[in-house]
């Protein structure tokens, strides 16, 4: 249940809280501006997303309303685990993204496609010392991704089909 | 297995017919437990509680609509609305409560099943539902002078609003407790508000009740 095996180690839930305890907490400072800037950060991303050539691909068809939706609740979840930073929220808070969007058609590649846009956008938006402030956080999603992955991918499958 | 207890066959048929959309369905299986005497906090946890927890779930494994979720939800109330005559205690303790979301937030289930439970315990209840503006329910709690204000927060990511309003609260009734619960602290309180002696947090319906039952709000 919610494991899966990465170069020998066990990844499932609650190694992913003990990991995110290691985070370095963000500034005040650069909480403040990535709240402040959150809306703009997420059209940015917005804007870079959509014009990829294999966006469908990513995303679903059906589902270019959905993505940018969640590039909002991105912003401002990010905004608010800056600020008020408990691990097991912002691990379970991600377990949901991955099998909501998961169960909806988005493409395993997406969530690598979108952490790395972020950061980019992030770089080019946040003065130098916040976003080294608020790297480690987006760090720390991209490493685990493939265990994000995973763990939501055996979740999905694990869950029994119902009949309404 | 007592008579008075909500099975799991009967769970299922709730479930079932929520999400088919049949009010009138679970309206009478609602009504059939009241009579059989299950505790109205039983039914409010043990049946809407669970049922929209698992309507939550179905939708994030696309199992269901957006569109089946707020029925449910809007079914649900309708229920709490229709039981609520019959649940108010005739007794009343001549105290008042004042109870809210949260400035954003929109869900407001669970704060009115928390209303609901104080009223069923003598109290009398403010329920202002989801998303009240902070100067709104500063005015209103200046008007009413409520005993206790319970503030309701889902959303993690409106954490920063309820920090302002118990901030505002504060300002204004420096003497005042508040209780915050909601789905948001189901890992538990951030820092900040363990910091605040006069805030009380509440996880669950049958936490509260014994709270009220003990005196102890």
């Amino acid at each position: 249940m919610e494991t899966y095996k990465k170069q020998g180690n066990a990844v499932n839930r609650e190694s992913l809280i003990r990991s995110a305890e290691k985070i370095p907490p963000a500034s005040a400072k650069a909480a403040e501006e990535y709240a402040r800037k959150k809306e703009l950060l997420a059209a940015k991303v917005n804007e870079i997303m959509v014009q990829r050539p294999d966006i469908l691909y990513l995303a679903g068809e059906k589902n270019m309303e959905m993505m940018k939706d969640n590039h909002s609740n991105h912003a401002r979840f990010v905004a608010s685990i800056l600020r008020y930073f408990q691990p097991e929220v912002l691990t379970d808070t991600v377990l949901w993204v991955f099998r909501s969007y998961r169960s909806r058609g988005f493409h395993q590649n997406y969530w690598a496609a979108q952490i790395s846009t972020w950061i980019e956008v992030l770089r080019q938006e946040l003065s130098p010392e916040s976003f080294a402030s608020v790297y480690p956080l987006y760090e720390w999603l991209s490493v685990n991704i493939p265990a994000f992955s995973n763990i939501s991918e055996l979740e999905f499958q694990q869950t029994p089909e119902h009949d309404f | 297995m007592e008579a008075n207890e909500i099975t799991e066959e009967m769970y299922q048929h709730y479930l079932s017919s929520l999400l088919s959309g049949k009010r009138l369905q679970c309206a009478d299986m609602a009504e059939k437990m009241m009579r059989k005497q299950i505790p109205v906090k039983n039914i409010y946890a043990g049946l809407f509680q669970r049922a929209l927890y698992q309507v939550g779930e179905l939708w994030e494994h696309n199992r269901i609509s957006v569109a089946a979720e707020h029925m449910a939800t809007s079914i649900t109330e309708g229920l709490m609305n229709r039981m609520y005559p019959n649940i108010v205690s005739a007794k009343r303790i001549g105290k008042k409560i004042l109870i809210s979301g949260v400035e954003k937030e929109q869900h407001q289930v669970g704060a009115k099943m928390v209303a609901d439970l104080f009223e069923m315990k003598g109290w009398d209840a403010f329920y202002l539902g989801a998303g009240t503006p902070i100067h709104e329910l500063i005015r209103f709690a200046q008007e009413t002078k409520p005993d206790r204000i319970g503030l309701s927060l889902s959303v993690y990511f409106h954490m920063e609003e309820l920090e302002k309003t118990v901030k505002a609260i504060r300002e204004h009734f420096p003497n005042l407790r508040m209780l915050v619960g909601g789905q948001a602290f189901r890992h538990g309180i951030p820092s900040w508000l363990k910091t605040l002696p006069e805030v009380m947090p509440v996880f669950s319906l049958d936490e509260l009740e014994k709270r009220i039952d003990s005196g102890n709000i």
